[in-house]
């Protein structure tokens, strides 16, 4: 029972991550009915923004104070990032058929996985990302479940700012804004609502919470690598889906969900498809059965359809 | 001969308009300079130390000069096809220059050529500039109804289709020092020799682009659009003629005949993939997973020594069951997501390319049960033989030699010639019509009737199904079907090749996917720089020619619903 209820903790830490970049994502797709793709390299560079950050401190600074710079320095670098792209790449083409901002979109991801790639220093293999916090400080959480100091970072970041912005979103007048432009973009102009800020707002929103999510993985695993952004991406849309994209809790809950399935799968399934090899092939199989049975995903997504 | 004569009307011939002086002499400056020595060593492609010798890049400059000509006489468009010509002479020369320079470690290393020919390139620039606008806009015209017609019009639209294949067979033809796969990154250090060959094979791809160009304001691509439209299936067989006689001028060489293979099984892909996404608008983007499906078929029934199956069927039957395996692929998937909003399918084929992938690389026997030898994939694929005709081996037909890859070639002709002749017929058939209905607004065509989940479904699954039968050739074409052929950059590469062509036409994707495969392969100077190049390439012309190089009428407007400027969409 025990690797049951480690793996359970495990699969808090990793539906934490998806979670966070999930968010970014269900925003932007539920205002502007895009799925920026690019959304996987805004998480990488919120990575490389934070260990640049660090690079450029005096060596021994305390953690106490490069970690919270660190974090702000990962935003810095994701939200301008999301800002430029929202501008130059994704506004001109708002008005086209659906499918130009979706190749857009891929065009923006390849491009800033290989400006990271080829212009960042030694970039081209993973980089080192210093481990501030101790990996091998381990909170007991019972006989012998535990749970790293990183890891334990990671959901407590991922906690407030998912409650942060729920609050955000729910109370403050931008917020409200926000969800009346996913309701309706025209009634919401017509109510006086810049809509051109709102959606570059939920681009800015979406960034600062991939970032975050950045910098805990390097945290995590002690490197980043320009590479990480792109499957990361892809299972955080898989978790915006399938809590029901367009809907914040949704993708909160999508997070977890998929955390749960992957290391769920990875520990217990029949025994040639378990193991890690296997993990990421599991979070697909769940998103296609979650497709078929319940299309609007978990907890229902709040945009209609549109022609 | 097919443009518009515009008489003039006044007899005012008094003194040379400034701008028809200065083109004038721009163009005669170039026209010398081609005649020059333009590298002080020797080592650059075309014999760039000679003189009286137009060779190389001198030819393009020579070539772009000659619109000029169209000085002599008010013709139609004149202005704007000379602000044209001018425009892309300027890119040729800087570009040859630049590369010239920088190959010969510096600038002093240039021959005396390059000064007329920079001086001769402003000029006419300026000149082109200046010219006076007043001339009508070019417009296509067709031959008169006479008897000679026929015979005229034919023998220009077959020698169009001859031109482009040379055209295309020069651009191939055109020395690399050595062929890099396009998603292999790590390529060795770079020779001059390499940077020298990328110089002269841009400075040919932008010449020609610009002579089209040029063409066009001329409005004689109008004149050939016409006739080619008169005689569609002429111009075809011309084609494919003039394709199929391509092994015969490699006098038993096979190296570009296998590059053109690997371009027309790619094509063949391209096309496929225009049935999904250009008729029906069915984004997929995991296309490639069929293709690997309909290899990996392929090549675990080819009686390969490291396929664990130890089947052996015939050919024939292994393409059509590849054919059938991956269609029932797309059927299982498309059955579920299609009822479903289009972003999902996106994303459920995405996910489908990568479970593909992880999947062939895990059945190796350790991580998963015994299937394709993971990571090293199913390789030393036989070659095939029909009867007693060994694809492997060399032939000589008509007294011409022609290596064993020319085989190959002729079956991915084959294959292509099939898949677009499928494209075609679909596209013109009621089925191909309601595709683009469901594409324009799937609401509107339900509401008149079409049932949208099957047809949709339709188009996923003979989308799947010509990608496995593309795979099943292209398996034995390569000899080796590996999981690290079918990583989702391959299925967004394969997307913008239609997009790049233009969505929903034939000439389209074929364009689109030559031009994606030879790039990587013959710009090797950019080395890494490749798929940075790619990804900004993805966003330009979804920003500035969304609709394709070859756009379909229907797509233009649709793209440039607001704009009222019928020009552009007359380009190309």
């Amino acid at each position: 029972m025990d690797v049951f209820f480690q793996q359970l903790v495990n699969a808090i830490v990793l539906g934490a991550t998806y979670g966070l970049v999930a968010l970014g994502y269900t925003m932007v797709y539920g205002i502007v009915q895009l799925i920026n793709f690019a959304h996987g390299e805004i998480y990488m560079l919120g990575g490389f923004g934070a260990l640049t950050t660090y690079l450029a401190l005096p060596s021994g600074t305390p953690a106490g104070i490069a970690l919270p710079l660190m974090l702000v320095g990962g935003i810095v670098v994701s939200v301008t990032a999301a800002v430029i792209m929202e501008r130059f790449a994704y506004r001109p083409l708002r008005s086209a058929p659906r499918l130009a901002p979706l190749i857009t979109a891929i065009g923006v991801s390849v491009f800033l996985q290989e400006l990271v790639r080829n212009f960042y220093p030694n970039a081209k293999a993973a980089r080192n990302f210093p481990q501030l916090v101790n990996p091998d400080y381990q909170v007991k959480l019972g006989s012998s479940v535990q749970i790293s100091a990183p890891q334990l970072l990671t959901v407590v970041v991922a906690l407030v700012g998912m409650v942060t912005l729920s609050t955000f979103v729910r109370r403050s007048r931008t917020g409200r804004a926000m969800q009346a432009t996913a309701q309706d973009p025209d009634t919401a102009r017509l109510m006086g609502i810049d809509t051109d800020r709102i959606i570059v707002t939920a681009f800015v929103l979406g960034a600062a919470l991939a970032a975050l999510a950045g910098v805990s993985s390097g945290l995590q695993f002690g490197q980043v690598d320009f590479h990480m952004g792109f499957i990361t991406g892809v299972k955080a849309f898989t978790a915006a889906v399938l809590g029901g994209i367009g809907n914040i809790s949704g993708a909160v809950l999508g997070g977890f969900t998929l955390g749960l399935v992957e290391v769920m799968a990875t520990q217990y399934a029949p025994d040639p498809f378990s193991g890690g090899a296997w993990k990421d092939a599991w979070s697909f199989v769940v998103l296609i059965i979650v497709l078929v049975f319940r299309p609007t995903g978990l907890l229902g997504e709040r945009v209609a359809a549109r022609a | 001969m097919t443009t518009q004569t515009v008489t003039e009307t006044s007899g005012a011939r008094t003194a040379p308009d400034l701008g028809v002086l200065l083109t004038g002499a721009g163009a005669v400056l170039l026209a010398v300079s081609a005649f020059l020595p333009w590298a002080g060593y020797a080592g650059f492609p075309g014999k760039m130390t000679l003189s009286g010798y137009p060779g190389g890049a001198r030819l393009y400059v020579l070539l772009l000069a000659l619109p000029a000509l169209a000085l002599l006489r008010p013709v139609a468009g004149r202005a704007a096809a000379l602000r044209a010509a001018a425009n892309v002479e300027l890119a040729v020369v800087a570009l040859t220059v630049y590369f010239v320079a920088y190959a010969g470690g510096g600038f002093v290393n240039v021959g005396g050529g390059v000064y007329p020919a920079m001086i001769g390139a402003v000029l006419y620039v300026v000149g082109s500039r200046r010219l006076p606008a007043t001339e009508a806009v070019a417009e296509g015209m067709a031959f008169p109804d006479a008897s000679w017609r026929f015979p005229v019009e034919s023998l220009v639209v077959a020698g169009t289709a001859g031109l482009a294949l040379w055209l295309f067979v020069i651009g191939l033809g055109m020395p690399i020092s050595s062929i890099a796969s396009g998603s292999d990154l790590t390529l060795g250090p770079l020779s001059i020799n390499d940077v020298a060959n990328s110089g002269q094979f841009l400075a040919y791809v932008i010449t020609i682009a610009g002579l089209a160009l040029v063409a066009g304001r001329l409005g004689l691509l109008k004149s050939l659009t016409i006739m080619t439209g008169r005689h569609p299936k002429l111009f075809v067989a011309a084609g494919f003629i003039a394709a199929a006689a391509f092994p015969f001028t490699q006098s038993g060489s096979g190296e570009s005949l296998s590059i053109a293979a690997r371009i027309g099984v790619f094509a063949a892909a391209a096309v496929g993939l225009n049935i999904v996404v250009g008729l029906a608008g069915l984004l997929d983007l995991g296309y490639i997973a069929f293709f690997g499906v309909g290899a990996y078929f392929g090549a675990l029934v080819s009686g390969s020594v490291t396929s664990v199956t130890g089947v052996h069927l015939p050919f024939a039957l292994t393409i059509v069951l590849g054919g059938l395996v991956s269609g029932i692929f797309g059927l299982l998937l498309g059955a579920p997501t299609l009822r479903l909003r289009g972003d999902y399918l996106a994303i459920v084929t995405l996910g489908f390319g990568e479970i593909f992938r992880i999947t062939v690389n895990n059945l190796d026997g350790s991580a998963g049960p015994s299937l394709t030898n993971g990571p090293n994939g199913v390789s030393n694929i036989p070659d095939l033989a029909l009867g007693s005709f060994n694809f492997g081996a060399n032939h000589t037909l008509f007294g011409i030699d022609l290596s064993f890859q020319s085989n190959y070639y002729w079956l991915e002709l084959l294959l292509l010639a099939f898949v677009m002749t499928s494209f075609l017929r679909l596209s013109e058939s009621r089925i191909g019509r309601a595709w683009v209905a469901i594409r324009e607004d799937e609401l509107a065509a339900a509401a008149t009737g079409i049932n949208t989940t099957r047809l949709k479904l339709l188009a996923f699954a003979l989308g799947a199904t010509l990608a496995g039968a593309a795979g099943t050739v292209n398996a034995h074409v390569v000899k080796v079907a590996a999981p690290d052929s079918f990583t989702f950059i391959e299925s967004a590469t394969l997307l913008a090749a239609i997009i790049l062509g233009g969505m929903g036409t034939v000439p389209g994707a074929l364009l689109g996917a030559t031009v994606l495969y030879l790039l990587p392969e013959k710009l090797r100077f950019l080395h890494d720089l490749r798929l940075l190049v790619f990804g900004i390439a993805l966003v330009l012309i979804m920003r500035l020619r969304p609709e394709g190089l070859v756009a379909s009428k229907r797509r233009a407007r649709e793209f440039h619903e607001h704009e009222t400027d019928p020009a552009a969409e007359a380009v190309a």
